[in-house]
C-alpha cells in the first residue's frame, strides 16, 4: 500500500507517545508534502538532541555537551536548598513557577518494584554525597501524589534525616483558580487534613 | 443493552419503584439482562463471567447504557466492554476512574444461587461483601481499597525479586512498603470490623424473618484479623517468613469474617438449607445497612432465588423483602402474596428492533465544566 520509505516513516511515528496509527499516518503525509528544508529542519533536531544532550553530572537534569545543566552552572542558584524530583520534567514545571531559587536533584523514577524500579536503579546514591558534600540545609522532596512517590519520599526522608537538616514536602490540594463543588473528594480530603492557621 | 452475550440489542424498562418480573424459558436470556444491569452498575458480572465472554460472539464489543435518576437528578451511565482491549465506563458522558467512583452513584443487592458461596466458600468472597458495602457507605473507602491493593502488589513484587536474601537495601524498602500496608490496613481493618459490628444485628434479624420459625439460632458475626496487636510489628515479626515464602502472610487481605451459629462454624457445621438461608440474610443485612446510612435503597437484583428455597422460606423472603426498585428472574412460579409492579416476558424483548435514538457507540465526551482543569 505504502512505498517502503513512507511505511517505515508511519511505523517510527506511530512509536511515539500519544500518537496512534491514524495521527501517525497524517503526519507523514504532511512530511511528505513539505519543503525538504523544513524536513531536514525536523531530522536535525531530532540527531541533535540525542547527540549533544547529556544527563548534568551534577544533577541528572538533562545538559548540553557533557557538562552541568543550566541551573547547576547559574552561579546565583542557592546551593542550601535542593528540590528532589523524579524526572527532568517535574524541573520545567518548578521553575515556571519562580518560586525556587535553589538546586535540584533528578532521581530517574520513583520506587516501583512491579516494574522493577529499587533504589539501585534511582540516583540515590548521588543524591546523599551530594547532600554530605555540598553543604545543604534543606531537601524538598517535590513529589507526585501517588503510592509510589509518597513510599520514595518515605525511604528518602529515612536515609536523609541522620544528616540533621530540613526534609520537606510538597503540600497537596486545591488547584488555584478552581472550584471548591469541583474538586474531587480525595483532593478536598487532602486538603482539610493539610490546612493551616490563617494569620489574621 | 446491545452485543451483551445472547443480546443483540434490547431496551429494558423497569418500573421505577416497584418489582419487575423477568419471565422466560431457561435460556431465553434472563440472568444476562440482569447481568447486564449489574455490570452497568459495579463493572462486574455477579455470575463471575469474564469480560470476553460477555460480548456477543462475532461482535467486537458490548455496549450498556442505563439512565437512572437518584436523588432527583438523572444519571447516565455508559459501559463498554471491549473482547480484545480496555473496557470503558462513563458517567454522564465523563470517564469513570475507578468502578469505586460509581458504587457512589448507584448501589446494587445481587441474590443468587452463587451466594451460597459466600457461607461455603472461602474469605475473599465474605470480604468483598464488606468491602463493597464499605465503599457504599464511606466515600473514602474505595481509595483505600485500591491504594492497599496497590501496596501489596508492590510488596509482593519486592519480596520475589529479593529472592529471599535480606540485603540493607531490601529491609530499607520493605520498611517503606511495610509503612504504608500498616498504615492502610490499620484503617480498612478498623472500617470492616465497625460494618460487621453494624450488620450482625441486622443478619440476625433477617435471618429469623427467613427461618419463618424454624431453627432460631443465634446467628454471630466476627470479623477476625489475621494478626494481633499492631500490623506494623507483625508485619515485622512476619518478616523473615514472607521473604522466604515471597508473600505477605498479615494483613487485610488475609482477614475473614467469620460466621456462626450459636458459636458452631456456618461453613461446615449447618445443612446446606441454613448456609443458603445465612447468605440471603447477610445479603438483606448489607442491603438494609447502605439504605439506611446512605437515604438511598440499593437497586434489588434477585436471580432466580426461588428455585433453591423451598415454599415456606420464598413466602418468607417476600415478606421481608425491602421496599424499594427491583428486577426479579424467575423460572418457577412466584410464591403467594408476592407484590409485582410489571411483568416483562423476556421473549418479546429480544426480538425488539434497535431503538432509534441510541447508537451503539459510547456518547462523545461532554466539554468539561469551567473552572476543572
Amino acid at each position: 500500500m505504502y512505498t517502503a520509505p513512507l511505511r517505515a516513516l508511519i511505523d517510527e511515528l506511530g512509536r511515539l507517545p500519544g500518537v496512534g496509527p491514524k495521527s501517525a499516518q497524517r503526519m507523514a503525509f504532511h512530511l511528505l508534502r513539505v519543503p525538504t528544508e523544513d524536513a531536514l529542519r525536523l531530522a536535525d533536531a531530532i540527531v541533535a538532541v540525542k547527540e549533544r544532550t547529556t544527563l548534568c553530572t551534577r544533577c541528572f537534569n538533562v545538559a548540553e555537551g557533557g557538562g552541568m545543566c543550566a541551573v547547576c552552572s547559574d552561579e546565583r542558584r542557592d546551593v542550601t536548598v535542593t528540590c528532589v524530583v523524579e524526572d527532568p520534567r517535574d524541573i520545567v514545571a518548578v521553575e515556571r513557577t519562580g518560586q525556587f531559587k535553589g538546586r535540584y536533584h533528578v532521581l530517574q523514577g520513583a520506587l516501583n518494584p512491579l516494574e522493577g524500579v529499587g533504589p539501585e536503579q534511582l540516583r540515590v546514591k548521588e543524591l546523599l554525597q551530594r547532600v554530605d558534600e555540598e553543604g545543604t540545609e534543606e531537601v524538598i522532596l517535590c513529589t507526585n501524589p501517588n503510592l509510589e512517590w509518597e513510599a520514595t519520599a518515605m525511604y528518602l526522608a529515612k536515609l536523609l534525616t541522620p544528616f540533621g537538616f530540613r526534609v520537606t514536602k510538597l503540600a497537596s490540594g486545591l488547584p488555584v483558580g478552581g472550584d471548591l463543588e469541583y474538586a474531587d473528594e480525595l483532593t478536598l480530603g487532602r486538603a482539610l487534613e493539610g490546612r493551616r492557621e490563617l494569620d489574621a | 443493552m446491545v452485543d451483551f452475550r445472547s443480546l443483540r440489542s434490547v431496551c429494558l424498562e423497569p418500573d421505577p419503584a416497584g418489582t419487575t418480573v423477568l419471565t422466560g424459558a431457561n435460556g431465553t436470556g434472563k440472568t444476562t439482562l440482569l447481568e447486564a444491569v449489574g455490570y452497568a452498575a459495579t463493572l462486574r458480572s455477579f455470575r463471575g463471567g469474564t469480560r470476553e465472554a460477555m460480548v456477543r460472539a462475532g461482535a467486537d464489543r458490548a455496549l450498556v447504557r442505563a439512565t437512572l435518576e437518584r436523588e432527583g437528578r438523572p444519571a447516565l451511565i455508559e459501559a463498554e466492554l471491549v473482547a480484545n482491549g480496555r473496557s470503558r465506563a462513563q458517567l454522564n458522558r465523563q470517564p469513570v476512574r475507578s468502578r469505586h467512583q460509581l458504587a457512589r452513584v448507584v448501589a446494587v443487592t445481587v441474590f443468587s444461587p452463587v451466594d451460597l458461596a459466600l457461607v461455603q466458600g472461602g474469605p475473599s468472597g465474605r470480604r468483598e461483601l464488606l468491602d463493597e458495602a464499605l465503599v457504599a457507605v464511606d466515600p473514602t473507602a474505595g481509595e483505600l481499597l485500591d491504594r492497599v491493593d496497590r501496596v501489596l502488589r508492590q510488596r509482593a513484587a519486592l519480596l520475589r525479586q529479593a529472592g529471599g536474601r535480606v540485603g540493607p537495601d531490601v529491609l530499607h524498602t520493605l520498611e517503606v512498603w511495610d509503612d504504608r500496608l500498616a498504615a492502610g490496613g490499620e484503617t480498612l481493618a478498623t472500617g470492616r470490623q465497625g460494618l460487621a459490628g453494624r450488620l450482625g444485628p441486622l443478619v440476625g434479624e433477617a435471618y429469623r424473618a427467613l427461618a419463618a420459625g424454624r431453627d432460631l439460632e443465634g446467628v454471630t458475626l466476627a470479623y477476625q484479623r489475621s494478626w494481633e496487636g499492631p500490623l506494623l510489628d507483625a508485619l515485622r515479626a512476619a518478616r523473615r517468613d514472607d521473604l522466604r515464602r515471597a508473600v505477605t502472610t498479615v494483613g487485610p487481605h488475609r482477614d475473614d469474617l467469620v460466621l456462626g451459629f450459636d458459636g458452631r462454624d456456618a461453613r461446615t457445621q449447618a445443612s446446606q438449607g441454613q448456609q443458603r438461608c445465612l447468605a440471603l440474610s447477610l445479603r438483606l443485612a448489607v442491603h438494609r445497612l447502605v439504605a439506611a446510612e446512605t437515604g438511598t435503597a440499593p437497586l434489588l437484583l434477585l436471580d432466580d432465588v426461588f428455585s433453591e428455597l423451598d415454599p415456606d422460606r420464598s413466602r418468607a423472603l417476600v415478606c421481608s423483602l425491602p421496599p424499594g426498585q427491583a428486577l426479579l428472574t424467575t423460572a418457577v412460579p412466584l410464591p403467594e402474596g408476592m407484590e409485582v409492579a410489571r411483568v416483562v416476558p423476556v421473549a418479546s424483548l429480544t426480538t425488539a428492533p434497535a431503538t432509534a435514538g441510541h447508537d451503539e457507540r459510547l456518547s462523545a465526551p461532554a466539554p468539561r465544566p469551567e473552572g476543572v482543569p
